[in-house]
Formats: structure tokens, sequence, C-alpha cells
């Protein structure tokens, strides 16, 4: 027996009175099929004995009517039919409790998103549709028993992937609270891209100025544990309690011993592409990313080492060890933060461009690099055939983004049009004389600052924004490129000879975006923009529809770096609601064995993807975990005795609603003389 | 040929809660339209669907059952859509014994922002129930 | 004829028959050295023309563009052709009846007034394609090497032309629709060099009934690609289709006249059709090829006078 909060006493045994509320949701139900003849039609139901409507049901005064008839003792189960359970399922659930009644003696039908969202133009059809899903809720509603939540206890710490500015932000935060964080980042050291961006717009801050701090901070922090040059390999476990493996890659240097002298990068006779700066300067077999990387840590890249020894016969301290292996690292955690970031669009794709054909077209990132003070190039940009500083540039705007032909993606990359304005502002600081023409679609200059600093690139340095796509690019004499274009504003063909291109390329998921909603159980969006979802566009921004996993910055969708800062203290402050009450409420719809009707066939102890179903030699019987059940009922459909039953997904929930859902065929006569 | 015009195909669906519920959601948010024949029984996990609710559906009348759940590898659960995806081709060979024909049973993956591939599917579909009749329990074949 | 295996019906179009027979010799002695067997298509008419034709009415293009195919069909192999006008269209007509039941019913309705059937049975090969995927440069290359007494060392300007490449979707090349170079890898042979040469890919001005209307605009065309390859110093030109070949050949005379007030000196590069190349790099005769006149041979002679190219090579006229 479960005694709800204010204390009516429901057994589950008693004969159901079904109240049934109907919401015309604005005009979005009520627009389309009759809400009045609706709640007629409810009132003719088995078990209903009331039927009310309201505009917004999943307002105050909604709910507050089904508090009050509850209270009243007027009903013991309650249907909605109103939206998606997927949207107000918890409200109604909240409201029945407030009332008194135990929350899962609660259904909702959906004749908004599964009716008249779709049917909107077919009338009759839209009544059929919705008086169906009502009369199927109303069949559940009959069955549903009470059930007990259960609660348990949340480990109080996050587990932060990836420690770009998104996962440095959200660490120090939890961090901060008083939470413990472990950052695992792939590559050797945290800062992410925000490491290889020279100035950021509108402010022109050096990138570097306001990460490099961020990033010995998070090194810092007694309370972040991190782990660079780590992987989550497996993840078990649900909310609250989470459980981890992290493979933690073997740099072949023991950092303890290691004092960062570098002499082995000297003296190393590798020499092969550089990640960090993107193919334009080469570095060691062994190296470190970057002077400011945070750990500075050294590592040697086994893929290109030739074990020739020299640097381990130089080594002072004798810190290198090429027999080292990949540590493993198992972790509890109570909640998890995905800021994995993206990846640069490849522009190889889009082939009259000549990225890797012609030596001086580069792409942005490239630029970044040749712009930054540690670049290349110390700052100074040169272009890669002669390293002649450019005195003309054009860069093309929209290169991988906004693109139908299917060798890019569809949707805008937000950042493009702002940090052209700024790359073409920082170089013509340097160099007042240069040409230099931005190819635009349109130009999105949409947060703060940002019109007024295109404004100012525009009017006081001189850079030409030229509205028209640049159809080719061909290689002319000494390396120079032709530019074709058009210009739409004066409505004519254009093409110019200039020293330098920089094609403005988009964001893009990750390669292995995929694999990492696989670990972490999160959908990728299967069409269209490929990036993880989440779990809704404009009310949960940084939840996903695991509970206890976030995600925060570039791994949703491209962003700027206040949003993906913005976000990714969201996902820490989210995550730090969940685990300040020390305890979660997991929902109950487990499955049980009845025992008198198992036979021991073992049918379904194999199925169980979360082993909550072990064996009783004893006693002979299967035996179900209620925590590590997740209740996904696929041993409930598979035993042969039917000796499974599962809460509040039972068959005696759902064949009533199949029965249900098909009228008898003298109601369908009735469909037919319409 | 007048009861035929007028017969429009009972469509019950059975849908699992993480991607196919959330991509009919989706339809319905980004109102892709399609023909009053579908209404929508919503399970948490493909595995789940126990063939009986497909004989109870035939059984009571339906004119045609569409079971739809995750993509192979991107259940919630990790593997229950797996477990379906071998019971589904059997059982549509079953119910062919029992003189319903198996194209009343559609079998789809769609996923949480597969809107518009599940409103092709259902126009598609509805129209294929209409030319292959209503179903033989209640007068059809 | 002995074979290896690969046998195609040889569509030969209106160009070739008409004004170029030369390129319809020296293909098939070429594939005969590859003993591929090219049959003929009896009652085979224009393709007709992707340009002018498709212009004007797209149903009579299908049904005209089927009839053909059925030739092929009936014969029980796919059509080998030598024009990119004509593989335009066979190529699409083709797609689109396999593909449009609409389309294919309205086809078949009006060739069984003829009693003909458009089945679908039958792909459509580019010769360039046949040269490229069945046989591969590798071959023509180990083919060529010893082919020849001495090399022919000759810099070519390679000229693709359009419907051979546009669009990519349908056609074989592996998505090379930008910067191609399967063309370039099948006439690198015996020393030969495949030149890079200002807007490589642009239209010779041919086609799409340009010729037919704006003679003068299709000659511009021809006068602008004619001074990049004169730019590249090549010495000849290689084509894959008889118009793009016409318009290089009797173009350059009629750019030499037109616009000679505009260029620094007349053009006077020969033209070669690049099967002709690759029997000249296997020792072929140049009468075998065409490429000297002959009183069977009908047809018009080149334009362009291909003798310097002979001469170069060490060939007496």
């Amino acid at each position: 027996m479960v005694k709800p909060k204010n204390g009516i006493k429901i057994t589950g045994r008693e004969p159901p009175k079904i109240g049934v509320y109907i919401c015309w949701c604005g005009i979005n139900i009520g627009g389309v099929v009759d809400v009045p003849k609706l709640c007629d039609y409810s009132r003719s139901l088995p078990n209903v004995v009331l039927a009310s409507e309201y505009k917004f049901m999943c307002s105050d005064i909604g709910q507050g009517m089904i508090m009050e008839d509850i209270r009243a003792g007027k009903v013991n189960r309650v249907v909605v039919a109103s939206c998606s359970p997927r949207m107000h399922e918890e409200t109604f659930r909240r409201a029945c409790e407030e009332g008194g009644l135990n929350k899962y003696l609660f259904e909702q039908a959906n004749i908004r998103e599964h009716c008249t969202w779709v049917t909107m133009n077919d009338i009759p059809g839209a009544t059929r549709i919705a008086k169906d899903h009502i009369r199927m809720a109303v069949a559940k509603a009959g069955q549903l028993k009470p059930l007990e939540v259960t609660t348990v206890k949340v480990e109080p710490a996050t587990l932060v992937v990836g420690a770009g500015i998104a996962g440095i932000n959200a660490a120090l935060d939890l961090a901060n609270s008083g939470y413990k964080v472990y950052l695992v980042e792939k590559s050797p050291t945290v800062g992410g891209h925000m490491a290889q961006l020279d100035k950021t717009f509108p402010t022109m801050d050096c990138s570097s100025c306001i990460t490099t701090p961020k990033m010995s901070e998070v090194a810092r922090n007694p309370n972040i544990e991190l782990m660079t040059y780590s992987e989550v390999v497996a993840l078990d476990g649900y909310v609250g309690n989470f459980k981890a493996r992290i493979e933690k890659y073997p740099h072949y240097i023991d950092q303890e011993a290691c004092t960062g002298c570098g002499h082995c990068v000297d003296i190393c006779p590798i020499e092969c592409a550089n990640e960090f700066e993107l193919g334009m300067k080469p570095r060691k077999a062994i190296y470190i990313s970057f002077p400011q990387a945070v750990p500075g840590e050294y590592t040697i890249d086994m893929n290109h080492c030739i074990r020739c020894g020299i640097c381990k016969e130089a080594c002072p301290t004798d810190a290198v060890h090429y027999n080292d292996i990949s540590e493993y690292v198992d972790i509890k955690i109570g909640t998890i933060i995905i800021a994995t970031g993206f990846d640069p669009y490849d522009a190889k794709r889009l082939e009259q461009y000549g990225f890797g054909r012609h030596k001086n077209v580069i792409n942005a990132l490239q630029m970044e690099r040749l712009l930054s003070s540690y670049g290349p190039t110390e700052g100074k940009v040169k272009r890669p055939s002669d390293l002649k500083e450019p005195e003309s540039i054009v860069w093309v705007q929209c290169v991988g983004s906004r693109d139908f032909t299917g060798r890019g993606k569809k949707y805008c990359s937000r950042v493009c049009c702002m940090y052209a304005t700024k790359q073409a502002r920082s170089y013509k600081e340097k160099h007042p004389n240069t040409q230099i023409l931005i190819f635009y679609i349109d130009l999105r200059a949409f947060g703060k600052g940002y019109e007024e600093f295109y404004y100012d690139a525009a009017k006081n340095y001189g850079i030409k924004f030229i509205r028209g796509r640049v159809s080719e690019i061909l290689e002319a004499e000494n390396d120079n490129l032709i530019i074709r274009a058009e210009e739409t504003m004066l409505q004519r063909p254009l093409e110019l000879e200039v020293d330098m291109v920089v094609l403005s390329i988009g964001l893009e998921p990750r390669e292995d975006i995929d694999d990492i909603a696989r670990i972490f159980n999160v959908t990728a969006t299967k069409t269209e923009d490929g990036f993880l979802m989440e779990a809704h566009p404009k009310l949960r921004p940084v939840d996903t529809l695991t509970d206890g996993v976030f995600v925060a910055g570039n791994v949703v969708g491209p962003k700027d770096i206040p949003d993906t800062v913005a976000q990714a203290k969201a996902a820490a402050s989210s995550a730090a609601t969940l685990m300040s009450r020390g305890e979660v409420e997991i929902i109950p719809y487990y499955a049980m064995v009845i025992d008198h009707k198992c036979a021991g066939c073992k049918s379904c102890i194999g199925l169980c993807p979360f082993n909550a179903i072990t064996f009783n030699e004893i006693e002979s019987i299967a035996e179900i975990n209620d925590i590590l059940c997740k209740g996904c009922g696929t041993c409930v459909a598979a035993c042969p005795s039917k000796a499974i039953i599962q809460n509040h997904f039972d068959d005696v929930q759902i064949l009533p609603m199949i029965e249900a859902a098909i009228p008898k065929k003298s109601q369908k006569e009735e469909v037919k003389v319409e | 040929m007048s009861s035929q015009e007028l017969y429009e195909p009972y469509i019950l669906g059975i849908f699992c809660n993480w991607c196919s519920y959330a991509g009919a959601d989706g339809a319905g948010t980004s109102r892709m339209q399609r023909p009053a024949n579908l209404r929508i029984v919503r399970v948490m996990c493909g595995g789940r669907i126990d063939p009986q609710f497909v004989l109870n559906a035939f059984m009571n009348g339906a004119d045609g059952v569409m079971i739809s759940h995750c993509h192979p590898g991107d259940c919630h659960y990790i593997e229950g859509n797996l477990k379906t995806v071998r019971k589904i081709p059997l059982l549509k060979r079953y119910i062919a014994q029992f003189g319903i024909n198996p194209k009343r049973l559609k079998y789809i993956f769609v996923s949480a922002s597969e809107g518009v591939v599940l409103t092709e599917i259902a126009r598609e579909y509805s129209q294929e129930l209409k030319e292959i009749g209503p179903n033989p329990i209640t007068g059809g074949n | 004829m002995a074979s290896n295996g690969l046998k195609f019906a040889l569509f030969l179009g209106c160009v070739i028959p008409n004004r170029y027979p030369f390129i319809e010799r020296a293909t098939k002695a070429v594939f005969g050295k590859f003993k591929i067997e090219l049959i003929e298509m009896e009652g085979a008419s224009c393709c007709p023309a992707p340009g002018v034709f498709r212009g004007f009415d797209i149903d009579t293009w299908l049904v005209v563009g089927a009839r053909n195919i059925t030739i092929a069909e009936e014969l029980g192999v796919d059509i080998a052709l030598m024009c990119n006008g004509c593989y335009g269209s066979l190529l699409e007509v083709n797609h689109t009846l396999k593909h449009d039941k609409e389309k294919k019913k309205m086809v078949n309705e009006h060739l069984a007034k003829i009693g003909r059937e458009f089945k679908g049975t039958a792909k459509i090969r580019h010769v360039i394609d046949i040269m490229y995927h069945d046989i591969g440069p590798e071959k023509i290359r180990n083919r060529t090497k010893y082919g020849r007494k001495v090399p022919l060392n000759l810099n070519l300007a390679v000229h693709y032309g359009c419907h051979l490449v546009k669009p990519r979707d349908i056609r074989p090349w592996d998505n090379q629709v930008e910067n191609p170079t399967f063309f370039d890898e099948l006439v690198e042979i015996s020393g030969c060099k495949s030149l890079n040469y200002k807007d490589k890919f642009m239209c010779c001005g041919a086609g799409g009934g340009v010729r037919g209307a704006f003679k003068e605009l299709s000659l511009d065309y021809t006068r602008e690609k004619l001074e990049n390859i004169t730019a590249a110093q090549a010495d000849a030109i290689i084509t894959g289709c008889p118009f793009c070949h016409l318009q290089f050949d009797l173009g350059q005379v009629e750019v030499n006249n037109i616009f000679k007030d505009k260029i620094s000196a007349p053009f006077s590069i020969p033209v070669l059709y690049f099967t002709q190349l690759i029997g000249l790099a296997m020792g072929m005769k140049a009468e075998e090829l065409g490429m000297i006149r002959s009183p069977d041979l009908k047809g018009v002679p080149p334009f362009t006078p291909v003798k310097p190219i002979l001469t170069k090579i060490g060939e007496s006229a």
C-alpha cells in the first residue's frame, strides 16, 4: 500500500474512477478538433467519471483543476489529453502528487504532436485519431498501479570529457563548488581549438591571454584530477552512479623525472606533420604540443618514432621509457559533461577552390596559426610558396557551410563571418596598405558588439566586403591566385589576381562523434547536422535524454566563445543541481519475476545488457535487481511463461490499449457513413 | 467499390520512447502532414514489443501494424532493438499462415530526428493499405 | 575477330560519318589491337543532339534516343560511342528511362508504333570510359612503351569537353569533375606529357546550339582556348569528341580569319583524336589512323594540317 503526500490511500485494487482532462492548447488542439464534443465522448468511455476541458492544462489553473478533483475524491486515475507526454508528463504527474494521488496513476494521451499537428486540414480524421488516443489512454489508466519511486545516492563527482574552453570552464565551476571533477582530454594538452587562435572577436582579446590562466588553474585545482592523453573507453551505470573506465595512453616519458629541458626535441632525427600547426610546420617524433601546453608534458609519437635511442641516451634524468603501456583507471561519478568540441571542415572537398593543390590557398585555422605570435612564422603572416608577406588577400566565406550540394553541411557555422573580419583586421593593423576582400553571401554579425566590429572593419580599416560567391580559384604565375567571383550588387562577374586566399571553413561534428554518442548512450542527430542532440532545443539546451549526462559547447552545434562558455557554465550548474540533493529518483519502470510462474528456463538471463537478471540456483528461478533494471522490457517480452511483469508497461496495461485502439465494427460503420 | 473508397485504414503503431516516439513528436512539431490513419502506443524500448501485441492488433481489426524503434546500434538500452530485429521478420512469415497479408506489418527504424522519414513512410503505407483493402477479419483480404 | 570478351555496338552519331570518318577508322584500329569487338548498329540515327534537340522538346529527345538504344538492346550488347554529345544524350536518356516509370511508358507507347521496345538492358560507354576502366592506363602504357623506336615525346593540350564529365552524379569518373585527371592518364604514354594550361576545362564553344546560332561567340571561346594552349606551348590538341575536334580544327581557320586583328599570330596547332595518338604510340602507320588522306577515306581532311606532328615524330608524310 502506498501513502502519497496528502494521505489518500490507494491500494490499486479499488475500481478506477477516471478523470479525463482535455486541453485546447490554445488553438493547437482546439482549433482543429471540437474539444467539448471530445469531452462528451470521453464521458461515454468505461470507468470515466468526469471529463473537463481547459485552454492550457499545463498552466496553474489547469493543474489546479486536477488537484481539486483528486482532493474532492472524485477521481483516482487521471488522463490528460494534450501534447506529447515527452513534454509535460512530469508536470502533470507532479500535479497529481500535489493533489494527493500517486503520480504513476496518470496517463497522457497525445492529441497534438501525433494528431492535430499532423492532420491539420482533415478535421474528421483528426477527431478520429483524438478519440482513439483518448480511448487508449483511458483503457491503460484503468489498469495502472501505484508505484513507489526509488531514490539512490548520488556520487558527488563529475566526469568532464574534453578540456577545451567548455570543458575547462565546466570543470572549474564544479570544482569550486566543492565537487570532485575528473577532466579527461584526448590530446596531450588542454586548451582545445581556442589555444590555436590568435585574437578573439569582437574585443580583439588575445586568445592565449584569456585561456592560459584557466588552463593552469585547471591543472592546479585540488578538486580536479586532470587526465590528458586519455580517453573514456567504457561507461556503465545510471544517473548518480556511473562507472567509467579511462585509458591513459603512454607518453613513454616519466613525467616525474622529466625536467622539460627540451634537449630530446633538439636531437630527435625524425620530423613529421604537426597537428597543432595544421601541417604548416613540422614537429619531432618526441614533442610538446606548443610551448604553453598544460600539462607541460613531452610525448613520443610512436607512429613516427624509430626507436633509435638517441633521446634516451641524451636525457639527463633518464626519463625516456620505450616500453611503457597504457594505464587504466576506473572512476565513480554521479554526472557527466560531454564537451568534446568540433572538427574543422576539410576544404579539399570543394575542389574548385584548390585547397591542397594551390600553394597559397589556406584555411582560416591555418591563418590563425600564421597570425599567432607562437605560430610557425612567429606572427608574421607569410604565404606558403615564397614566404612573402601578402599585399592582397581574399577571404572566401561559407566554405562547407550553407551548402546544399552535398559536399558540405546545410547549416550556417555561425562564427565565420566574424572570424574572417577579425583576421582581416588583424592583418590590416600591421599592413595598412594591403588589399583585402571578403566574399560573402550574408554577413552574420549577431552578437554583442559584433555589428559594430564589422562596421568599424569596413569603414575604418578599409576592408572590402563583396556580396557574391567565388566560383573558382586558379593558380597563376608565381603562385598568385586568380579569383573568379560574382559581384551581385553590381551585377557583374569579377576576376582578380591576389597573393593569398583564406577559406572560411565551417565547423563540423567530430569524426568520432558516433563513438562518443555510443559510449555515453546519447544520440547524435542522424539527419543533417550530425551533432549531439540536446533534450529540447529551446528549454533544455545542455541536457541530453540520458539522465545525468550533459553537453556543452561545439559538440552540440557550432557556436562562438561566449555561447560556449555560457553552455559550459549551464551544464556545470545542471550537474551541480542534480548532485546537490545527494540523491536522485529513479523512474520505477523495472521488471519483476513472478516466482511461481518462473519455469527456470534461463531464457532471460543472457538478454539483459545491464546484468540485472541473475539466476537463483537454490530456488531455480530468475531474479531481477530493481536498481540495475532500466525498464526496457526485453525480458518481459521474451519470457515464454509470461512470468516477468513490468511496472507501468506490463501486458495488462498495453493489451487493453491495443484492444481499445481499434473501435469495434459498429463504430467503424459509423465512420463509413461519414 | 464505394466502401473501398470510404475505407480509411486503421494503423496501429507501436513506437519506442527514445527514438521513434520522439521522431513522431518531431514530425508533429514541424507540422509534417500525413493521412489520419496512425495511432501510436508508446513502449520504452523496441525490445518490449511482444509478438502478441501484433496478433492482438490484427485480431481486433487493425488494417496495419507499424513497429518502429531505434536504428541498430543506437538503442537507449543498448541492444533491446536488436532482439526485435530478430523477432519481426519471423512474425511476418507467421501471420501469412493465418491469412494475413504480411505487408500489413510494417517494420521501420526511425530516430529522434527523422520525423521526415516517418511522415514519408506513413503516407506511402496508408496508400498501400488502401490498395490492399481492409483487414480480412473484419471483411477484406 | 578474336575477342577478349569485350564486345560493343559502335554508335557513330553524325559528325564522324559525315566529316571525320578517320575518327572511326583510328578507333576501330586501336580497339582491334586490344581485342575489343565493335559491331555495326544498323539503322542508328542522330543521337539526338543534347543541346538543340533536348532544348526544344524533351519527350521527342527521349523517344529518338531510346530508339537508338533499342538497336543495341536487340543485339544484346552495350553501346560504345566516340562523341561527348552522343554520350551526354544517350547516357542521360538511358538513365532517365531506367528510373522514371511514366517517361518509360510514354516512350514505349511511341516505339510500339514501329515495333520496338525500350527495356533498359544496355549500358552506354564512351570509348574513353572503355579505355580507362576496361583496359586501363597501365596496360596502355605497357603496350605503347616499345611501340616505336623513338618515343613520341609530345607536349599535349588535352581537351576534356563538357558532356564527358558533367553532370557528375551518373558518370563513371569517381566524382572527378572540377579537376579530373583520367583523360590525362590515358594520353601520357610514349613520353608524352599532358600540360596544365589556363582554363583547361573550359568549353570549346561548339555545343548547346551555340556554334549553330551564335557562330562568332562560339569562336571567341575557341580563340581563348587556343591562346591559352599556345601559351602553354603545346605540340597538339587532344580531343575525345568530334564536335570539339571540329571546333578546334575548322574553328582554328575560322578564328584566324574572323579575329585576325585581335590575335598576335594565326594559330596552327594540330588537332588529334585521342585514339590517333594511342595508335601512333603503338607504332601504327599514319594512314591506318587516317592522318594522311587516302582515297578510300571519305569525309573532309583536317583543316589544320597534322603534317607538323608527323614531321616532328619522324614519320614521312
